[in-house]
This record gives C-alpha cells, structure tokens and sequence, in this order.
C-alpha cells in the first residue's frame, strides 16, 4: 500500500515515515501544501495523510483540490486537538477520517488499515461471478469470448447485484441508489432493467440468472 | 413487405457470364430458389398476423474478379468448375431481420426444408469475431430442378439484424482502405460500437418481447417475475 504524507514538521514526518515503513507502507514524504497537491494528483496512492496547518496551502485546500480534481483517494487529516473547526470543514469538504495531534502511533496505523480496507472495496475493476466478468472501466460484460457494452443504469444494477451476490436486493433500493429519489420514472422500469439484463446474461450463456422473489426483489444466483 | 421480383445485383454482367458460362443461370436459379422459399413462407407468416421476421434481402453472384482471386490465393484451379464446387459463395443472399429471434426463425426454417441440405453453420452472433463480427453464416445445397436432372449449387447465406449490418457496412469500409491513421484505435472503436450494438439489439428484444407479453424467462419461476410491480 502506497501513502502520501504530508506533513512539515520534519522530526514529527520522520518519525512518521520510519514507523510506516517499518510496517511496510511505501510513503511518499511532502513537506508543504502545494506539492502535496501535486503528488496527490498524480492518483498513485492508496491513502493520503494530510496535515491541515502547512506551509503554501493549508491541508484543507489541498483535500477541497483533489475533490475536484475528481481523485477519490481515502484522506486522513491531521488536526490540532483544539481546531474542532477544522475537523467539520475537513470531513465535510471530503476527508474521510481524522486524528488529532498528539495521537497515539496505533490508532494511525489502525486507521490507515481500515481505510486502506475500504479502499479495496472498490479497487478490482473486474467483478467476476460464475463464468461472467464485469468490467467496471468499460461497462464490458463477457464471458471470455464474446463480450457486450451495457449502458450506464444497466451497469449500475448489474454491478450491486454481482458486488454482492445471493443477497436480495428490493426494486426500491435499486430506485433509490441508481434513479435516485427525485426521480421521475416509475418504479416498473427496475423490472424493464431487470429483463434487458437476463436477455443479456443469458446471450453470454452465464450460468448467473437474476432470480426474483415477487414482492421482495432480486438476487444473483449461481449454478445451472 | 415481400418482394415480388429477384432483383441481383450485379453491375458488370459480361464478364461474370463469360467466368460461369452455362453455370451462371444456375446460380440465379440457386438465389431465385431461396429468396422465394423464404417469400413464400413471409407471406404465410403476414396472413397469420404474424409480424414479418425479413427486413429485406439482398442477393449477389461473385463477382469473376473476386472469384478469380479468391481461386488464386487458395491455390485452386481458377475455373468454372472450381468455383461452383470447391467454394461455396458464388452465389450469396444476405438476410436481414428487424430482431434477434428473427435470425434463428429463419435458421430454423430453413433447417425444415427437407430438400435443401445445409453444408455448414456459423454462429458468429454466439461466437462474435475477435473484430466483433456478428452474424449467422450458413452454406445450404440447393436442388434445381432442371429438364433431365436435379442439379445441386451451392449458396451462401449470413442472415444478421438491421444494426448489425450497419456495423458491418462500416466495419466493410476499413477492410478495402489502406493506412489509415490510426488503425489501431479505429479498430478498437469498432469493436465497442460492435459490442454496444449488440448490447442493444438485446434491448430491442426484450421491448419488442414485453409489446408482444412474452414472459421474461429466467428459467421456469416466470410467476415471480413481477416482483415489485405494483
């Protein structure tokens, strides 16, 4: 797992580097902000800790940056114990956890793990059940030899059913989550989803089908 | 609607007649054969209101350049002969069909024709091309029914749907163009727009499946498919 740390306290980033890379991180020191944004951008990392009180731009401008920039990466900032400001205005404008100064060596290490783990979650571009592989760069569905294009809804439905498979999902949370609430299609265009999706599936010769139970919703199961 | 003449094309009659001679004519009767078995039974189909599966069709004889080159590069005699019998695509029809299910509608009507014996299926829909070619390809044997004999032809068939023959019309294109700038990347495109034409003739299905009330199958629970609906 590669970290970009950002923190111009030389002693406290020194001490930081020795115990990450005694824990085999590879990390990448920054001492100011703009170069922590530069770096940043270039997407080569799995998490980013960022300090909020730097030279050349804060660690808050940075993160509101990189949120722009569209780079997704997990942020943790670093926060003074007394700035609870900062902590709000980090977390809302996009860190995905905090620790305030002076912590405890552990909890970083435990908080850089369990954000490194929700990283993951999301990293394999390829979602693969059964003989059928979704790729989640290009919307491609194959099954090795013969490959289609799905549109961006179809994907979306077909990417939370093979994310988790077996597991029922009702018509109201594929609305919410892919339609969103303020929608104004009619609960029915799930089902006209649901059946473009098994023509497809079954096109591929998937031995997955989407399996419905009326009035529950959907699942992914395997075997046939 | 059905056609009610065979229109073949073929823009440069001489020569083609001077290659095939005699065999011309049975190349037509060939073409001419299909192309009204398939009217026939689309003309049965609309007074059974039933929709009509064709499109159109279109219909070619080789033509002696192509076939002279084709019996060249596979090391074959260039004759006559050679071409009505050790190649199976001087005479061509290309079926084309508004949906999917068209396609093998009309595979599996030909495959009832006791008469016509099929030489050879490619499921290029099922088994895409690397290029992302779709269609169904199928060499049928047709009997002509001559004044002393029946004589055998042979004739080709690709039957595919509307979209993928735009594709493959563009697709055509590329082949018979030398460097082209940036090859490569147009034939990645192509394969995508081939694969998303694909994913959308599907669609099409499944629409034009829910018009007609056809259950969606999964495979036997069709009864909970209206899960959610309410």
């Amino acid at each position: 797992m590669r970290i970009l740390l950002a923190e111009d306290e030389k002693e406290m980033s020194n001490a930081l580097v020795a115990i990450l890379k005694h824990n085999n991180y590879s990390i990448d020191p920054v001492f100011n902000g703009t170069d922590a944004l530069d770096y940043g951008l270039s997407e080569n990392y799995d998490v980013i800790i960022l300090d909020v009180m730097m030279p050349g731009m804060n660690g808050i401008e940075v993160l509101e940056k990189l949120r722009q920039s569209g780079i997704n990466t997990p942020v943790l900032m670093l926060t003074a114990k007394s700035q609870i400001e900062d902590r709000i205005n980090g977390l809302d404008k996009g860190a995905d956890d905090y620790l305030s100064k002076p912590f405890a060596m552990g909890e970083l290490l435990a908080r850089i793990r369990a954000m490194g783990r929700r990283k993951s979650e999301f990293t394999p571009n390829l979602i693969e059940v059964g003989n059928i592989s979704l790729n989640k760069e290009n919307y491609e569905l194959s099954n090795g030899k013969s490959s289609l294009r799905l549109a961006n809804k179809e994907f979306q439905m077909l990417e939370m059913l093979m994310t988790n498979p077996k597991r029922m999902i009702s018509t109201e949370q594929f609305m919410e989550r892919i339609w969103g609430y303020d929608t104004e299609a009619e609960i029915n265009v799930v089902w006209v989803y649901i059946s473009y999706l098994r023509k497809k599936l079954a096109s591929l010769e998937a031995n997955i089908k989407i399996k419905a139970v009326r009035g529950v919703g959907y699942s992914l199961e395997e075997g046939e | 609607m059905s056609q009610s003449k065979y229109d073949i094309a073929c823009d440069t009659l001489s020569p083609e007649q001077e290659f095939y001679q005699g065999s011309y004519v049975l190349l037509e009767g060939a073409i001419i054969e299909v192309l009204s078995r398939l009217d026939i039974i689309r003309k049965y189909k609309s007074t059974q209101n039933f929709k009509d599966p064709v499109e159109h069709c279109k219909a070619r004889i080789k033509s002696a350049e192509s076939m002279m080159e084709k019996l060249q590069r596979r090391n074959l005699p260039v004759t006559m002969e050679s071409a009505l019998t050790q190649v199976y695509d001087a005479a061509g029809i290309r079926v084309v069909c508004t949906f999917l299910d068209d396609i093998y509608w009309i595979v599996n009507m030909l495959r009832n024709q006791q008469d016509i014996e099929i030489m050879e299926e490619k499921d290029y829909i099922r088994n895409p091309k690397s290029n992302g070619y779709r269609s169904f390809h199928m060499i049928l044997r047709v009997p002509l029914h001559l004044e002393d004999r029946i004589q055998k032809v042979y004739c080709e068939l690709q039957i595919r749907t509307i979209a993928m023959d735009c594709w493959a019309s563009l697709e055509h294109r590329l082949k018979y163009k030398k460097n082209i700038p940036n090859q490569e990347m147009i034939i990645g495109e192509l394969k995508r727009c081939a694969d998303e034409i694909a994913s959308t003739d599907l669609n099409f299905q499944s629409i034009w499946d829910m018009i007609e009330g056809i259950k969606q199958n999964g495979g036997g629970d069709s009864d909970e498919d209206f899960a959610g609906r309410r």
